[in-house]
């Protein structure tokens, strides 16, 4: 429940605010940075009110925003200039924008402003009450108001697919469809993700490496003669010996496994495998 | 009228409450004659269609066309709650569009924010009687009793007129919709939303085409958007699309599946001297509406109805101020909101005398006065529709608002207008000197006198 008070306020704000405006609408005389700020401060108002609504109106507030952005490039530009000789009284205070306490201002505006002469200085006296309840704006301020509500209209779920996983350019059509929930969407992006990654993994030309053991590799390639001396017995039996060497060959005990053991019966082998191939070389 | 006779508007009927209180869901949110102009259907804000039907024309009685009388009424659309971004789904309907009629059915396209449903309005005045083992109340006969067998028969009855929802287009849109406009194959049609245009066949529901999307993909980038979309009404692959910024864009669906790039952009240079804080705002394009022949499109701005020859795209061949009083205004009524009402135009129907089409743009403005326009003429005219004025066959005094200065006798001053009391939806008889002008909650029906 509203107290009594402040809702006389809230209703003088709305007073106040169709009073400046009609002032601005009337009157030939108010300066142009006052009508500027005036203009400025209704816009922030009511992107904060729609801020606080739950689904704010597209349209309204895209206008809205440019036309703060419009006025923000103004600005900037004019400081960018020479500093103007513009009307005392309309000081860049140290106020930045709040948005709803500014409701909470009472404005007392002069009855005769719509026929105040067009002079800077003659109108000081009523620039003071006015420019009191216009509180000057910050850039930073503006900027992130008009984020926030753009950003904030992206909260809405979007249904249609992202554009472009696949670079549809001109010639495919878009399909968006009609699943409803995001969540759909967001398993067909991930697929779609896995997709264009998938096109980048070697996995196609390579596969074959990848499902061999490195045992196989070398299956037929035998290194124990390349072995330290403390001797891993070769990994496989060797293979390529003719068949007048198969007898002593035989006598080799299987090379599978790698036991401390064996390191007696590797010298053993070795020294036989010299004999062999004194043999074979015929020296 | 482009004969050289300015029409003459009498007042014909008025629909709706006639208390001031207004009830919401009786605020009436679009107007749509059929193809024949004897259907004339409306939407309203509670989700209902409301169809008025022309009675047939007295031959005797020559002074005066067929009045309008209720002819089926529906709820097109129930208010829904989405779950998941917890938000309400306002059941207003925000357009209808007619189908021309192939078979003794009636066919219309009604949509609101989100779901866009075809409905069939068909009649009944005839039924089966003298069934063996039913009884005329329904009740099953004991077929032990049944000694003679008879073939049933159909006989009058007393009118029904039911509607039936045959397609429901549902969940093709994040942004609400604004627009739908049938393609002259009458087969296929566009809806539009904010940031994005489909393409739907009538007969499939479950798919649609996205042919245009302006979403950035930031949207802190947004700076525009769609406001109103329409179909060529004689190249079944061109539409064009009106903008927040005062252009409109034609496009092409053969050049491309998505047309975001246009193949026209229709756009007026602003005018300097007219420049203000409020300028973009009003340039924002609220209705777009190709002429008979699709040579011409008509714009209305906040302040204005410009008219497009569809080959010169630099500026509008013609304009017409509505309401150029306001445009001192504008401060005011940026503060109340007045400054983004959506008024629609519309052209005139087939001018008998003349034998052609788009020959008259009419408007709504505020205070419930309407606008007209005469092309050949330049002649323009203000009426107002209001019950005051409720003699049949009374021509209608045109009005006037009175910009500055002295206020003549029978003027109205800018200030005094009720800006609250605004037109936004008018519709013209495709044949016939008949218009329809919604107020909030009236329909509004004027003729010209006839002899």
């Amino acid at each position: 429940m509203l107290g009594r008070g402040l809702k006389r306020k809230l209703s003088d704000y709305e007073e106040n605010m169709a009073g400046l405006s009609s002032a601005f609408d009337s009157s030939r005389s108010l300066p142009y940075p006052l009508k500027r700020q005036l203009v400025l401060n209704m816009c922030l108002t009511k992107l904060q009110t729609y801020k606080m609504l739950v689904e704010p109106n597209l349209h309204r507030s895209v206008l809205i925003a440019n036309t703060v952005r419009q006025i923000q490039e103004e600005m900037r530009q004019e400081s960018n200039q020479q500093p103007v000789n513009i009307c005392p009284g309309i000081a860049s205070s140290s106020h930045s924008y709040t948005g709803m306490e500014s409701s909470a201002i009472s404005l007392q505006l002069p009855s005769g402003i719509s026929q105040q002469e067009s002079n800077c200085c003659d109108l000081r006296s009523v620039e003071d009450p006015i420019e009191n309840s216009l509180l000057i704006v910050s850039d930073d301020d503006m900027s992130s108001a008009i984020s926030s509500i753009l950003k904030d209209l992206d909260f809405v779920e979007d249904i249609s697919p992202p554009t472009c996983l696949v670079p549809t350019g001109d010639d495919q059509p878009k399909f968006p469809e009609n699943a409803g929930l995001k969540l759909e969407d967001d398993r067909q992006d991930l697929k779609g993700a896995e997709c264009v990654f998938g096109s980048f993994e070697i996995s196609n030309s390579t596969s074959y490496l990848k499902d061999l053991a490195i045992d196989d590799i070398f299956e037929d390639i035998d290194t124990s003669m390349y072995d330290s001396d403390f001797c891993c017995p070769p990994l496989m039996p060797p293979r390529s010996p003719s068949l007048a060497t198969e007898e002593p060959l035989k006598n080799f005990p299987s090379c599978n496994s790698s036991s401390a053991s064996n390191i007696q019966i590797c010298r053993t082998d070795l020294s036989e495998l010299d004999h062999i191939m004194e043999i074979l070389v015929g020296s | 009228a482009g004969g050289g006779n300015d029409i003459q508007w009498c007042f014909s009927q008025v629909k709706g409450a006639v208390d001031d209180d207004v009830a919401e869901a009786d605020i009436i949110s679009t107007v749509e004659f059929n193809h024949s102009g004897e259907l004339l259907a409306t939407g309203d804000k509670g989700g209902r269609v409301v169809i008025f039907q022309q009675e047939q024309e007295n031959k005797t009685q020559s002074h005066s066309r067929g009045e309008y009388n209720v002819y089926s009424t529906f709820q097109s659309h129930e208010p829904e709650f989405d779950y998941l971004k917890s938000l309400e789904i306002e059941e207003k309907i925000n357009k209808i569009r007619w189908l021309p009629q192939k078979n003794a059915a009636q066919f219309l396209l009604s949509t609101n924010d989100k779901t866009i449903k075809l409905w069939k309005i068909s009649e009944r005045d005839k039924r089966p009687e003298g069934y063996n083992l039913k009884e005329e109340d329904g009740r099953y006969r004991d077929p032990t009793t049944v000694t003679t067998l008879r073939v049933p028969v159909f006989r009058p009855m007393d009118l029904m007129v039911e509607a039936s929802p045959r397609r429901i287009f549902a969940n093709a849109h994040t942004y609400h919709i604004n627009s739908i406009s049938i393609n002259s194959d009458y087969e296929t049609y566009l809806s539009a939303d904010d940031l994005r245009i489909n393409l739907w066949h009538l007969e499939i529901t479950d798919r649609s085409f996205n042919i245009v999307d302006i979403k950035p993909a930031n949207m802190e980038e947004l700076t525009e958007v769609i406001t109103a979309a329409e179909f060529h009404p004689n190249s079944c692959s061109t539409f064009v699309y009106s903008s927040s910024k005062g252009t409109i864009r034609l496009c092409d669906m053969r050049a491309s599946a998505l047309c975001d790039r246009h193949s026209k952009l229709f756009e007026e240079p602003e005018d300097p001297s007219n420049r203000s804080f409020f300028s973009e705002i009003i340039s924002s394009i609220s209705d777009v509406k190709f002429s008979h022949s699709g040579r011409y499109m008509m714009t209305r701005d906040y302040l204005s109805v410009k008219i497009w020859d569809l080959n010169m795209e630099n500026r509008p061949v013609e304009t017409y101020q509505v309401h150029e009083y306001l445009r001192s205004k504008l401060c005011s009524l940026y503060e109340n909101d007045c400054i983004f009402d959506k008024f629609e135009c519309c052209w005139n129907g087939l001018d008998r005398q003349v034998q052609l089409f788009s020959l008259i743009v009419m408007t709504g403005s505020y205070n419930n006065f309407f606008r007209m326009f005469d092309r050949n003429t330049k002649r323009d005219i203000t009426l107002e529709a209001s019950r005051e004025n409720n003699k049949p066959r009374t021509v209608l005094k045109p009005r006037k608002v009175c910009a500055s200065g002295k206020r003549k006798k029978d003027e109205i001053s800018v200030d005094s207008l009720d800006f609250n009391k605004k037109i936004l939806h008018t519709a013209w008889h495709p044949k016939e000197n008949i218009i329809a002008v919604a107020t909030t909650n009236n329909l509004y029906i004027f003729q010209d006198k006839m002899n």
